[in-house]
């Protein structure tokens, strides 16, 4: 039991935010019928990988939010015919007032993001371009998990010296 | 309730990260109160406790609350999450006198081992002292306000989640920093009087107010992110700023001026000031107390003390392997879609090593094969004795050896049928050994399984043990090995006082139910000791001078790392390349002597020139009093933590990702028809993350054992460095090799990658 705390204080300090937030850097603002549409991504800057897309939807006049519509979109990167489909939705999403999906960018480069909502019968499109930076290198995410080790011996070591020290005295 | 409300009080963004550690912290003040309230009941009263937990809630609602939620569209939102984080969080935990407690709560042998001499340190002493000073308080938290709320760095926070979450550490711990004079927190002295502190809150006060005063009258938007950012019902990005500015004014304030006015009013009431009260707390007392026995534990003890339970567990796992042997014969010899092709492979191996990571050998006491054969010892008893010369590890390390080659040439985890004939080779063996020769001698000398657990429950945190020592003194029947009329002793003869460790041990509980005084438990012990204290053992003498347990070491570790690797990509290109090689050489179109030669290399060449080369190293570099042999043997088996790591980082990646693999093979074997469901490898992202923590702690465990060893070894630091140089480069290699597996796409057994 004593272990499993431990292990769990440790993974809950060392463990970097790999499950992105919501909401995030705002890629995009279009207004398309009645709607007001902001598309968010995270993490910032954008890179390929895993990364999540959140949509506010918004009424053009009073900015309330809308809730109640069905989205679904399509990434393609560009001079290529591989696509991506997701569906966001506010079960995704931990700001409920975003429609959220997790999506995986294969590459760097720019990618074309469509959507298509649908409310009360209505379908409302837009378009827009995003910037995916290049994947960051997997040992430079990971770095703390890699100074880990050596941070412990070197406080090891510190102890050692402090025992041979106290003992001297 | 309005739709919209509705969505915003359910935007929580709990990360289980942020919950574990609150708990954790929880968990340890709480267990460290309970100590301290019974020695110091009116110090540390219910109202610390209430404060505390109410400091960690507050830190929840914080950082998980739907004020984080939107704290990237309005500033107002972000606002009162810094104000909970800098005003409330910290003065709350503080109240509840965290330091005395948090210590008591840590286990005895961190406190002791790991943080005493950092606690008995002067320099460090003086650098707290120098910390918590109210002038370096006080500029810590004011340059820590004014720093993060310069709009170049605010906007870099806003953009990039570790500088947001650095900004809010800033935040807390110069809080904790500021707050710490105020509250007059143990073991600091109070370095100014109490009513200096009146000045130091209201002057921090002056400069909340110029910031706030700066949000509240600008007419421009200081943060572009928020100009950017879409106005939800209709708030302005100026008006949202000016209400930041109005909560960081008003309540920012109460937060500052409420204190002072407690202060004073104290300070009135000279008498109840207890300037250095503080002092008068006594200082932790570890004493020593009885380690934390599993069997007496409320329900969980009482179900494995029960006399049967051993016999029921063994049954299911019976029932279970006969049912994977029948689909494995029988159904389809498609791996994701047989019981065979998924229990044995991606279950019953990754929660193997989970049990023995958590409690200690419990396959070994749910194991089914021993159950045929102890039915049929009822009505035969075996006669002979296992022979001298064959008793050792020797055997089962060649048997070992076997098995993961043979894993990997014939590709065991893709043929339900060879699974099945593995597992009913594993009945006839068990029964033909042991109906032969008496005692567990297939256990003890020819299962490699059995070998796999009894060497990685070295590191296990639980241990079958003798209570008191002073018990076993007195007692003249021996039941824990000879048995007694209603119960057997130990088949693998270990005599529970002078047993060393779990290993050989099966955790049968046959000594827990033979001693007449109770006096056996599973106790917890500190990993790996029996690693480091290296005593002799009933049953397996000492370890540290038996060559055939050091090669099984050697091949359990060294495999753990070449059966990971095999499943990488890159691995497994090479191995394609030199088979397309081999091929247009040699014409040979079996895969199976390039796996051969590549895992006798693996498995017992390159290990066996590794272990000899850092031996020769060790003795060449330093002086050590131990001789060659038990000094390689002695390190060899300081190796186990991180092999274990190894194998724990592998199967508990194929558990997690081929844990829904059980549906479709269950669902068929029961319907006998597929619904055409395949399960998916799904990789969770924080899967890579934990298995770095794994190699970590790995790592770290052999480290520690081995300078453990080395020092026992030699006579002076100098010397122990030298010794245990070359083993320290070996275990840093296997782990850069582990890092880099877990890096590489890795091939999903068991599942399938479509639907």
């Amino acid at each position: 039991m004593q272990r499993l705390k431990l292990l769990l204080t440790f993974v809950a300090v060392l463990a970097p935010a790999r499950l992105f937030a919501d909401g995030g850097t705002v890629q995009l603002r279009k207004e398309a019928g009645a709607l007001l549409i902001t598309v968010f991504t995270s993490p910032s800057p954008l890179s390929a990988g895993t990364a999540d897309i959140s949509l506010l939807l918004q009424h053009r006049n009073g900015l309330e939010p809308v809730l109640d519509a069905n989205v679904s979109m399509r990434l393609r990167p560009d001079a290529s015919d591989t696509e991506i489909q997701a569906r966001p939705t506010r079960q995704q999403a931990q700001n409920k007032l975003l429609y959220a999906a997790p999506v995986t960018f294969s590459k760097s480069g720019k990618w074309r993001l469509a959507l298509t909502i649908f409310r009360n019968g209505e379908r409302t499109d837009a378009t827009g371009t995003i910037d995916v930076a290049p994947a960051p290198e997997k040992a430079r995410s990971y770095w703390s998990y890699i100074a880990f080790p050596p941070l412990m011996i070197a406080l090891f070591v510190v102890r050692e010296q402090l025992i041979s020290r106290k003992a001297r005295e | 309730m309005d739709p919209i409300a509705a969505a915003v009080l359910s935007s929580w963004t709990l990360d289980w990260k942020t919950v574990c550690l609150l708990l954790a912290v929880g968990v340890l003040y709480v267990r460290g109160w309970w100590r301290v309230h019974s020695e110091l009941p009116r110090k540390y009263t219910i109202g610390k406790l209430a404060a505390f937990a109410g400091g960690l809630l507050v830190l929840l609602l914080a950082l998980a609350s739907p004020v984080d939620a939107f704290g990237q569209m309005l500033l107002s939102a972000h606002m009162i999450q810094h104000l909970l984080l800098i005003m409330v969080a910290p003065p709350l935990l503080l109240v509840g006198q965290p330091v005395l407690p948090l210590l008591r709560g840590l286990p005895r042998w961190i406190f002791k081992e790991a943080l005493g001499p950092f606690l008995g340190c002067r320099e460090l002493r003086q650098v707290g002292r120098a910390l918590v000073h109210p002038i370096t308080s006080w500029f810590a938290l004011s340059v820590v306000i004014i720093f993060w709320h310069l709009p170049r760095f605010y906007e870099l926070a806003l953009n990039s989640l570790t500088w947001h979450q650095m900004e809010h550490a800033c935040f807390f711990w110069s809080a904790v920093l500021f707050w710490w004079p105020v509250v007059g927190v143990w073991p600091s002295h109070p370095i100014w009087p109490r009513w200096a502190m009146i000045p130091y809150v209201v002057l921090a006060d002056l400069v909340n107010t110029g910031l706030s005063a700066l949000f509240c009258f600008s007419d421009h938007v200081l943060y572009p992110t928020y100009q950017l950012a879409p106005r939800l019902w209709g708030i302005s990005a100026l008006g949202d700023q000016a209400t930041a500015g109005a909560i960081m004014w008003v309540p920012g304030s109460i937060a500052f001026l409420l204190p002072a006015l407690i202060l004073g009013m104290r300070a009135l009431e000279r008498h109840a000031l207890p300037v250095r009260s503080v002092s008068r707390v006594p200082r932790p007392s570890v004493t020593a107390k009885a380690p934390w026995d599993l069997l007496r534990t409320p329900i969980l003890g009482s179900i494995l003390r029960y006399r049967h339970f051993r016999r029921c567990v063994q049954t299911g796992m019976l029932l279970l392997a006969a049912a994977v042997a029948v689909d494995g014969f029988l159904g389809p010899q498609v791996a994701p879609l047989n019981l065979a092709g998924v229990l044995p492979w991606t279950h019953w191996r990754g929660l193997a090593v989970i049990a023995l990571l958590m409690a200690g050998n419990l396959f070994c006491m749910a194991c089914p094969f021993t159950l045929p054969r102890d039915f049929a010892r009822k009505f035969v008893a075996p006669r002979y004795h296992w022979p001298r010369r064959l008793r050792s590890k020797w055997i089962a390390a060649g048997l070992l050896v076997a098995y993961l080659w043979a894993y990997e040439a014939f590709a065991l985890w893709d043929s339900p049928r060879a699974t099945a004939w593995i597992i009913v080779g594993y009945f006839v063996a068990a029964f033909a050994v042991d109906g032969i020769f008496r005692g567990a001698s297939f256990c003890k000398y020819v299962c490699p399984i059995g070998q796999f657990h009894f060497v990685h429950s070295l590191v296990s945190p639980l241990q079958v043990k003798v209570r008191e020592t002073a018990v076993c003194d007195s007692c003249s029947t021996h039941d824990c090995i000879r048995g007694n009329d209603r119960q057997r002793g130990c088949e693998l003869n270990l005599f529970q006082p002078k047993k060393a460790g779990n290993f050989d041990c099966t955790f049968c509980l046959d000594c827990v139910q033979a001693c007449p005084q109770e006096n056996v438990g599973i106790l917890h012990v500190f990993p790996a000791q029996t690693l480091i204290e290296d005593r002799r053992g009933s049953g397996i003498g000492r370890l540290m001078q038996r060559p055939d347990v050091a090669a099984l070491v050697l091949i359990l570790v060294f495999g753990a790392f070449a059966n990971a690797a095999g499943m990488t990509e890159p691995v497994m290109m090479w191995m394609h390349h030199l088979h397309a090689l081999e091929h247009a050489r040699l014409g040979l179109s079996s895969m199976v002597p390039i796996v051969s030669a590549l895992y006798a290399c693996g498995l017992l060449i390159i290990p066996a020139i590794l272990a000899a080369a850092c031996g020769w190293a060790s003795l060449h570099w330093a002086r050590a009093s131990a001789g060659r042999k038990e000094l390689t043997y002695g390190f060899t088996l300081a190796l186990v933590p991180l092999g274990f790591s190894m194998w724990l980082a592998h199967f508990s990646k194929h558990l997690v990702a081929g844990w829904s693999a059980l549906v479709p093979a269950v669902e068929r074997f029961f319907s006998r028809v597929s619904s055409g469901f395949y399960a998916q490898a799904w990789m969770p992202v924080w899967m890579l993350s934990v298995d770095l923590l794994i190699l970590d702690l790995g790592l770290l465990l052999t480290l520690y054992v081995a300078w453990r060893v080395a020092r026992k070894a030699t006579d002076g630091r100098r010397n122990a460095v030298g010794v245990l140089a070359p083993w320290a480069l070996l275990a840093g290699a296997l782990y850069s090799a582990g890092v880099w597996i877990v890096f590489q796409p890795m091939q999903m057994r068991g599942t399938m990658m479509m639907r």
